[in-house]
């Protein structure tokens, strides 16, 4: 069961499940912002993320980012779920949905509340690269590599017979920008 | 994340995430309460060598789940964590 908050056509959740996109789009029709997780930091291959959260706190500040965005693009209603826990690459880590009047607020919103979520939510991604290497916490404030979690060699890709090994992107996978979902325009 | 266990008299809790939790290798302890805020940082620093450093420098603190100034120096109208406080050390977040 998830961690969730529903105030003032705000809905916020924290989850270890699957994120539904269609779940959250039947409660919240317009638009969604999906994210998926990278396959690679710098070069180097990601094997998963995880990630752990200060809930009461994160869900907190997940309301209060989805109240001010509602009042501030005259939303209709607003909703925000982070999934916790082992992520495998390319599955979706944040679902951040919104329904307006207009389709253009309804953009800007979406964006703003994955920026402001990236920016505040008391939410840790730590990356796993496989092998013996360990994982690394990430800050997403500066972009630079994290605190070494655990201590050895220094870390590279994976070498396979013609270089590094690297997954190749899953068509549609996209960071963490925004993805248009035709059917949801 | 044990921010169920309830400190024991004389005692506040004090969480720790991911790169705290990391240098730590604890995810939540109890310490001796009360403590005026800006003693916080000094003594979790002679505790755990390089933690100012390394991740607390960085971090920002929460008392009850509300963000606390920390003061460089002590002062007189300082901040002070009571008996049974959640304190939470917030490094640097990554969500998305």
């Amino acid at each position: 069961m998830p961690s969730e908050i529903s105030e003032e056509n705000c809905f916020v959740a924290l989850t270890t499940d699957h994120l539904d996109a269609k779940q959250i789009m039947d409660r919240i029709l317009e638009l969604t912002c999906p994210g998926t997780t990278r396959d690679n930091f710098g070069g180097k291959p990601v094997k998963e993320l995880e990630y752990t959260s200060y809930e009461p706190r994160a869900l907190q500040s997940m309301l209060t980012i989805c109240k001010t965005i509602l009042e501030k693009h005259s939303l209709t209603s607003i909703a925000m779920i982070h999934r916790l826990g082992v992520v495998p690459i390319a599955e979706e880590s944040i679902l951040i949905a919104v329904s307006s009047p207009h389709r253009q607020a309804a953009w800007k919103a979406g964006e703003e509340a994955l920026e402001e979520c990236k920016q505040k939510v008391e939410v840790w991604k730590k990356e796993e690269f496989g092998g013996e290497e360990g994982g690394v916490w990430r800050a997403n404030r500066d972009g630079a590599a994290g605190v070494r979690v655990e201590k050895g060699e220094e870390e590279r890709p994976a070498q396979g017979p013609h270089g590094p090994i690297l997954r190749p992107k899953v068509p549609g996978e996209r960071g963490h920008g925004a993805v248009v979902r035709p059917n949801a325009l | 994340m044990s921010s169920s266990t309830k400190a024991p008299a004389g005692h506040f809790t004090i969480l720790y995430f991911a790169s705290a939790s990391s240098h730590t290798s604890k995810s939540s302890e109890f310490i001796a309460a009360p403590l005026p805020i800006s003693k916080l940082f000094p003594k979790l620093e002679d505790q755990y060598q390089g933690f100012k450093a390394k991740v607390l420098d960085s971090s920002l603190v929460t008392v009850n789940l509300e963000y606390v100034d920390i003061p460089d120096t002590p002062t007189d109208d300082e901040f002070i964590i009571k008996e049974g406080d959640e304190v939470a050390i917030i490094p640097p977040v990554s969500s998305g």
